[in-house]
């Protein structure tokens, strides 16, 4: 348990390191790393643009960069964004909540409609339903997240629904693929052979078969709204992570897209790791 | 749902048909500009109007579904291939190899690309040609969304090296490269051709958000996530229902893509 716990922690913290290394080294290589808007501010002085200069050319060697970010950061220091003037440790704190908050609605939302359809389609084997469901789920699924961001602003909807509207369709068709296949379970077949009702079939029967790969379907589903959510914080004017995201690559900030992608990598690992974790506790209590 | 199959095939064909077309079908290029029509209505010339600097919308349109029909292909090849390489040398090898590969694996997919593709693309210069940023794009999107596969195919091939050929075939004496291109790669092929088919509607959407994002392939060149870049004005300026025409199309096209890989998708 302990070599297992500990196992996790190293790999949580491998993946986190080479997830900031690499996003670093993706913004250092771009073209475009090094410009500044400031450097065609003419009211700047040749003193104010060749210290913006050197302020860039401190950053340029990724490898020293990310050394010296990772000894700050065990002091607690994230660093200060370029672009806002501001500590990113604060920018973090402000920025943080909005984007759980929406999260959590989202996923809620997204997990409810989801699995409201995928057991509707199962329960009612209606041709009707089933393709009424599906078309909805193939035009959420085909429509690019910033777009329904942006008929959302104009309809005045709340912005982390456009979210849960994109992310349901992949929460429906695997929840209805696997209560499908645990329908056609021996055990399954035989509770409804025996006359077991509907709802005893599905709560008793399927979906516990079922759990384990919703479990690890939960962990997945994180990443997934984390990347809907960026484009419609960006278009909705949502004061999130994806927004900040959005404006910290636009400056070429790398101390704040460093750190960004260090969050967005804690979050998504530790979902993972939570719901793996779950779903190992749940199948060997049942074995 | 044969006949559903049967009509989502019929209408990409249709529309892969008329964009390769689009020389004949179009009024003009879809960088000419009508300087004495912006913004107008449908007409016997322009049958979808013009876009507000007198371009036409038929053209942009058709030449736009052209670039991401094209190019989406491409990026979903270069993904395959990465996850090919990637997933196969991990499934193959085994061991600590095959562990350092699917930590690697792990942390392309912990982080949302989409979020990667943003950081990258929006750091490009703003003066990059049409070319070239149409090339950056689909080739970001190629290199960063191959690590879904990789584990489907790593999977793959770490079943096949159990398999009962595989076992005669080393027994026989076949090893390293010869093993994987005579008996691996062949067995592999389905499972990379769903990956290939997968990645297309994946492909066209990121670089539809990316384009709605304003960070997508550069004006004059249409693509269909640069045309969706217009109902940026929705909020600003008077709705027009033709704004929504490439909208419409690319869930269409990504509609059919989808209905003709769900048994696909079911089997991976």
């Amino acid at each position: 348990m302990v070599r297992c716990a500990s196992l996790g922690l190293l790999r949580l913290v491998a993946i986190m390191l080479l997830a900031g290394l690499m996003g670093a080294t993706l913004l250092r290589i771009a073209p475009g790393f090094g410009s500044d808007e400031q450097q065609f501010n003419a009211s700047l002085s040749s003193q104010s643009l060749q210290a913006l200069r050197q302020a860039r050319l401190t950053d340029s060697d990724v490898p020293s960069y990310y050394g010296r970010y990772l000894v700050s950061l065990l002091r607690g220091d994230l660093g200060v964004s370029h672009s806002l003037n501001q500590p990113v440790r604060d920018l973090l704190r402000d920025r943080l909540p909005a984007t759980l908050r929406g999260l959590a609605v989202a996923l809620s939302a997204a997990w409810l409609l989801g699995l409201l359809l995928a057991a509707g389609a199962q329960l009612f084997r209606s041709p009707l339903f089933r393709f009424l469901a599906n078309g909805m789920s193939g035009v959420f699924l085909s429509t690019p997240a910033a777009v329904l961001a942006l008929l959302f602003v104009v309809l005045r909807f709340s912005p982390f629904l456009a979210a849960a509207l994109l992310v349901f369709p992949k929460i429906y068709r695997y929840t209805f693929n696997l209560l499908q296949e645990s329908y056609e379970l021996p055990h399954v077949l035989m509770a409804r052979a025996k006359g077991a009702g509907t709802w005893r079939v599905l709560l008793w029967h399927v979906l516990p078969a079922a759990l384990p790969q919703l479990l690890a379907l939960a962990g997945v589903s994180i990443s997934m709204t984390l990347g809907v959510i960026l484009p419609i914080e960006v278009i909705c004017d949502v004061p999130g992570i994806g927004q900040l995201a959005w404006q910290a690559a636009q400056s070429r900030d790398l101390p704040l897209l460093v750190n960004l992608t260090l969050v967005v990598t804690l979050l998504t690992v530790c979902a993972t790791m939570l719901s793996d974790q779950a779903r190992r506790s749940f199948t060997r209590s049942t074995v | 749902m044969k006949w559903l199959r049967r009509i989502s095939f019929g209408i990409l064909l249709t529309v892969a048909a008329a964009c390769m077309a689009a020389g004949y079908l179009a009024p003009a290029g879809y960088e000419h500009q009508f300087r004495d029509l912006p913004a107008a209505g449908p007409s016997a010339q322009h049958p979808m109007g013009t876009d507000d600097v007198g371009r036409d919308r038929l053209a942009r349109l058709l030449y736009g579904i052209r670039v991401s029909l094209l190019l989406a292909p491409l990026a979903a090849a270069l993904a395959t291939v990465m996850a090919a390489l990637v997933g196969g040398v991990a499934g193959y090898a085994g061991g600590w190899i095959e562990r350092c590969m699917l930590l690697i694996v792990d942390l392309f997919l912990s982080i949302p690309w989409i979020f990667l593709l943003v950081t990258v693309r929006a750091a490009l210069p703003l003066n990059i040609s049409p070319q070239a940023s149409v090339t950056v794009t689909f080739a970001l999107l190629g290199m960063l969304g191959w690590a879904a596969s990789a584990r489907v195919i790593c999977a793959g091939t770490r079943d096949l090296m159990k398999s009962d050929f595989v076992w005669m075939a080393r027994a026989s004496g076949f090893s390293g490269f010869k093993l994987l291109r005579l008996h691996v790669l062949p067995n592999l092929r389905d499972t990379l051709l769903a990956q290939f088919w997968i990645s297309v509607p994946v492909f066209i959407i990121t670089e539809a958000n990316l384009g709605a994002l304003g960070l997508g392939v550069a004006e004059p060149l249409p693509s269909l996530g640069s045309l969706l870049g217009e109902l940026q004005q929705l909020v600003t300026l008077r709705p027009e229902p033709l704004r929504f025409v490439p909208l419409f199309v690319l869930i269409v096209i990504v509609s059919c893509f989808q209905i003709l890989l769900e048994k696909r998708q079911v089997n991976v």
